[in-house]
């Protein structure tokens, strides 16, 4: 079984802030993280890996620094890394960036299944795993919380609902996108890291991976961002609790300590 | 514990690098540096476990990889209850080989990034989270004899619920407590010391200059620009309590690490 992971390397939270200018999430400067999404979507890999065997293979599309991620996915369990990372790649969408990791997965070769996180936490749009599973003509599955059962013809898996769940079985190769109920990823350890950082990671052009100049970057990508604003501040949020003095008791304790303040 | 507090050494509190660290053999060196000079000076290294639920390594993985000695007593390892099982197994099992018998048990910060232990993998029953107590609870069933267990005591908790804490701590196999930063002296403190005076109680001394950062461990503002002396400080709580270890955290390796014996002389 060969997986591919995609992960996108994203701003850390409370750091993101937007250019007023290009509308564009301004990256430089500031913390970048793993997209918490694609933890979990590394963790499936892996967990497939050690029960079935094979190999998982962890990608992502940016600038060099990006390579950052794809070292923290080896650290967690992940095989080899490749770096898409090309001057011609810029101003990529969802669509041309798709498209771009779909032409990575047909280059790296044989591979079963295509795991993506189900968003990135900068773009919000849930649309590159899809995008890429449409490039290569291959199923779907989105929103996944639980791989049921995988076989080298097919896999199982549950998808969720707002309702609820619902049981789907997928012919492989396929791609799949992950909620955070499937797993609980692991935490990197220092050996991990250090085999992490002695790996020689490739990085690929846009020639490298075969891409048509026309569907990468601007040129091909049909939606552009017009306007972006930053959400408006939350308001405090208060509750009041109407149940009997024991009942307030225990459930004021359960807040405090799930916010680890008792 | 009691002998080692009757040593007169210092307890040294050291960061472990952190997961995110993109120079993470640069940070492996300064850990080393600051570990063998602690090992050196005789006085115990104190290692965080994911401090303010910042993802760092683990102090035993980084000993054992760096090949490290754990002199007896000598070292002390956080442990919170932000773990896998299996994850605590590990660390519980490597500290043993390793030697290390001091254990600091506390409930700990999470992050979205970290696992909780569940109530029902450490035998715990109604309780809606593990905290230091079902950890404590659990580490002394599971390892008898092994550890000597520490907890935190916070003066600046509300008092009776800070004490009532401390009693089911000590129930669940705590045996020496470490403070809260104190400034030169706390009442409450002074109440522990009387009224627990066979519990080995190590005082913590904040060592940065910058005691607004105790805002949030206080429970009210601290001015930013509220003058500090941190070795001053040191020295008032070696006179106020004599009998105490001191833990030292944000220690200055370059600044003031050479000069803790003629404070702990004064």
């Amino acid at each position: 079984m060969r997986i591919v992971v995609c992960v996108k390397q994203v701003p850390g939270t409370h750091d993101a802030k937007i250019d007023p200018e290009t509308k564009r999430i301004i990256r430089e400067g500031i913390k970048a993280v793993i997209n918490p999404f694609d933890t979990y979507a590394l963790e499936a890999a892996v967990q497939i890996k050690e029960k079935h065997g094979g190999e998982v293979i962890v990608t992502t599309m940016g600038p060099p620094r990006a390579v950052t991620v794809l070292r923290e996915g080896i650290t967690v369990g992940a095989d080899r890394g490749v770096l898409l990372s090309d001057r011609a790649f810029g101003g990529s969408d969802t669509w041309a960036t798709s498209y771009a990791l779909a032409k990575a997965v047909e280059k790296i070769g044989d591979v079963d299944l295509v795991i993506c996180g189900k968003q990135a936490i900068d773009g919000d749009t849930a649309q590159v795993g899809p995008g890429i599973a449409a490039h290569l003509g291959w199923p779907q599955a989105t929103y996944v919380m639980d791989v049921a059962d995988i076989t080298k013809q097919e896999i199982r898996a549950k998808r969720m609902h707002e309702d609820g769940w619902d049981l789907c079985s997928i012919k492989l190769p396929a791609v799949i996108t992950v909620v955070k109920d499937i797993n609980q990823p692991r935490v990197p350890t220092l050996k991990g890291r250090l085999a992490a950082e002695e790996k020689e990671i490739p990085t690929w052009s846009a020639e490298d991976i075969g891409a048509d100049p026309v569907l990468i970057g601007l040129n091909g990508s049909p939606t552009r961002v017009v306007e972006t604003n930053p959400p408006a501040g939350r308001d405090k949020k208060s509750v009041v609790l109407n149940g009997t003095a024991q009942e307030n008791v225990r459930r004021l304790l359960q807040e405090l300590r799930q916010r680890s303040l008792v | 514990m009691q002998e080692h507090l009757e040593t007169g050494s210092y307890h040294v509190e050291i960061l472990p690098p952190k997961q995110e660290t993109e120079k993470i053999y640069a940070d492996l060196d300064l850990f080393k540096n600051k570990y063998v000079r602690v090992m050196g000076s005789g006085y115990c290294a104190c290692i965080t476990d994911n401090a303010m639920g910042n993802l760092a390594f683990q102090g035993t993985e980084i000993i054992e990889e760096l090949e490290l000695e754990a002199p007896d007593r000598q070292v002390m390892i956080h442990l919170n209850t932000f773990h896998t099982k299996a994850d605590l197994h590990r660390i519980l099992d490597s500290c043993k080989s390793a030697g290390i018998r001091q254990l600091l048990v506390i409930t700990g910060d999470g992050s979205d990034r970290l696992p909780r232990l569940a109530p029902a993998e450490v035998g715990a029953e109604g309780v809606e989270a593990v905290t230091s107590v079902e950890l404590l609870k659990y580490i002394k069933e599971t390892y008898p004899g092994d550890f000597d267990l520490g907890v935190a005591f916070n003066p600046y908790e509300p008092e009776d619920h800070e004490f009532a804490k401390l009693d089911r701590k000590l129930a669940a196999g705590a045996t020496f407590a470490i403070t809260q930063p104190i400034i030169e002296r706390h009442p409450v403190v002074d109440r522990l010391l009387k009224e627990y005076p066979d519990l080995p109680v190590v005082i913590e001394a904040w060592m940065s200059k910058k005691i607004s950062l105790l805002s949030e461990a206080v429970g009210y503002e601290i001015p930013e620009d509220t003058p500090y002396d941190p070795m001053e400080n040191l020295k008032i709580l070696h006179k106020n309590y004599p009998n105490c270890e001191v833990y030292l955290s944000i220690l200055g390796f370059k600044t003031q690490y050479d000069r803790l014996p003629e404070v702990r002389n004064n």
